[in-house]
């Protein structure tokens, strides 16, 4: 039998999902002068929580999300993902989900969501099964042989999903997912994007520009302000799962949006 | 599908219809048929031609100039054309340069290319090639701008190799302007090589049209244009297929 002592401790599976971001900054520089993005970020996210990033346009929230997705390095500070600092993209810790228009229009349904499996060389049909589960989750089954322009904007982003999802991460990273989707359709699949963090247990940190959808999705709500970019609040959601259309009209609700809209009012 | 049925019959009768009058203009002498020998006439020495020998082996050497310059001409045009669009620096120093020698009328140079390659296949080669690279660099870097930069992300979010965001993202991307740049480089490659032939030449279908021009063979002359034509209509029709088949891609 092997002796215990060197067995290899495995990361604590309270780790899995955990984010760190520590005194992060990130500077542009330019041409004339040096844009500061972000200046000295730092935030803590526990595993499995929902949490939505919110602030005025150029406060620095897509470069956030992009350092901790390993696409962009920050200028200063350390931000680690399940434990270890994250130096490039990972997609066994962290999946994406983009704005718009980022499935591949060649490629039907299901070869999209196949993609990243396909990058690693994993066989066809277990390939093809984790993309029916993916897709199945987000509720596109039978869909599957469909091209992205034979799909509504709504289901396109479900198949972004389902192929920010198929490698099973424990950290989903959005950015604006439904940016692009009229009022009817974004609320439909907010309620889906709760169902299936629900179901997958996942850290999920959600860009939006909508308090409504801000307070509505999220178990926390990240204010930050811009020139320089900073944290001004932190915010937990109180309110009870499921959230329910009936809890936008309610005290609770508007007191927590109200809160974020006069920080954003103040940084603009 | 009746929609296309009745297009196809209307473009069919407009054919019909200047092939009548082409017929009728000759026969009647409202043209005279020694400048405009009849259709029939042309196309029943269309079908003569093409069992001689001789005009055999022209088309033979002149497709063996076309084809060599184009196999050249699409693979040398489209590595340049990449490095000037992904490379800032190359970009910013050869793409009004190239503009420039775009721009130019490539006939001008055919006298030189005699002077450097003598009379011969070289020299059609080689003209064929300067009249193609071009507009192949410039669909290139045309192709090239049209990779979606999210797209990219999406490969390299994925962990992607270069080779795979290669193979993956930028030909799929790429392929319709691609094949459409395929196309066009065509006819102008195939202009290129029928000039030079016209222009001085020993063999090759080019000069043969010349020859029966300057010998007032207008029946032959006029054979030799419809050979040519139906040539390059077929190519262009094949690659207009693949096109549309892959037509999705443009979304
Ligand atoms: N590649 C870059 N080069 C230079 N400056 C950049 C670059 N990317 C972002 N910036 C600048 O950094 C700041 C933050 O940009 P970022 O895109 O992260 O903002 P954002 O909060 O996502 O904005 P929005 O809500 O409009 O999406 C902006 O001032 C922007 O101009
Ligand atoms: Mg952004």
């Amino acid at each position: 039998m092997q002796p215990l002592a060197n067995v290899t401790p495995l990361k604590p599976a309270a780790r899995a999902g955990a984010i760190e971001v520590k005194n992060v900054g990130q500077v542009f520089r330019g041409r004339s002068q040096d844009v500061v993005a972000l200046d000295d970020v730092s935030l803590e996210i526990k595993p499995g929580r929902f949490v939505v990033l919110v602030g005025p346009s150029g406060c620095g929230k897509s470069t956030l999300l992009m350092m901790m997705a390993g696409l962009r390095q920050q200028t200063t500070g350390t931000i680690t993902i399940s434990g270890a600092p994250i130096l490039q993209p990972d997609p066994d810790r962290v999946g994406v989900v983009f704005q718009e228009a980022s499935l591949f229009p060649w490629l039907t349904a299901e070869d999209n969501v196949e993609f990243p499996l396909a990058l690693r060389g994993v066989p066809k049909a277990e390939r093809r099964a984790k993309a029916q589960d993916a897709l199945k989750l987000v509720g596109l089954e039978g869909f599957g042989k469909r091209h992205p322009h034979e799909l509504s904007g709504g289901m396109k982003q479900r198949v972004s999903i389902a192929r920010g999802l198929v490698q099973d991460p424990p950290v989903l990273l959005m950015d604006e997912p439904f940016a692009a989707l009229d009022e009817q359709t974004r609320m439909t699949m907010g309620d889906e994007l709760l169902r299936i963090w629900a179901a997958t247990g996942k850290t999920v940190v959600f860009v939006t520009h909508s308090l409504t959808e801000a307070v509505y999705l999220a178990d926390e709500v990240i204010v930050m302000s811009a020139r320089p970019g900073r944290i001004v609040d932190h915010l937990q959601v109180q309110l009870p799962r499921p959230r329910t259309y009936e809890m936008l009209s309610g005290d609770a609700f508007g007191a927590l949006r109200d809160r974020i809209w006069r920080h954003i009012r103040k940084s603009a | 599908m009746q929609g296309t049925f009745a297009i196809n019959l209307a473009r069919i009768a407009i054919i019909v219809a200047i092939l009548a009058l082409w017929e009728v203009l000759s026969r009647t002498g409202i043209i005279n048929p020694r400048l405009l020998p009849s259709a029939s006439d042309t196309f029943v020495t269309l079908g003569d031609l093409l069992q001689r020998a001789a005009v055999q082996k022209d088309l033979m050497v002149t497709a063996a100039e076309v084809l060599a310059a184009f196999a050249m001409a699409v693979p040398f045009g489209a590595v340049i054309g990449f490095l000037v669009a992904e490379n800032r620096y190359f970009a910013d120093v050869a793409k009004p340069l190239l503009f420039f020698a775009f721009s130019i009328p490539k006939s001008i140079f055919l006298p030189m290319f005699i002077l450097v390659f003598g009379v011969g296949f070289a020299q059609k080669v080689g003209f064929g090639f300067f009249s193609t690279i071009f507009i192949v660099i410039m669909s290139t870097t045309t192709a090239v701008e049209s990779v979606k930069v999210e797209h990219l992300t999406v490969a390299r979010s994925y962990g992607a190799t270069p080779w795979q965001t290669a193979f993956r993202v930028y030909l799929p991307s790429m392929l319709p302007v691609l094949l459409e740049a395929l196309r066009i480089s065509m006819i102008f490659n195939l202009t290129g090589v029928i000039l030079a032939e016209m222009y001085a030449s020993r063999d090759g279908i080019g000069h043969q049209i010349a020859t029966w021009g300057e010998n007032f063979q207008m029946k032959q002359l006029l054979a030799g244009v419809v050979m040519v034509a139906a040539i390059a209509m077929t190519f262009n029709e094949l690659v207009r297929w693949v096109e549309a088949r892959c037509s999705h891609w443009r979304t």
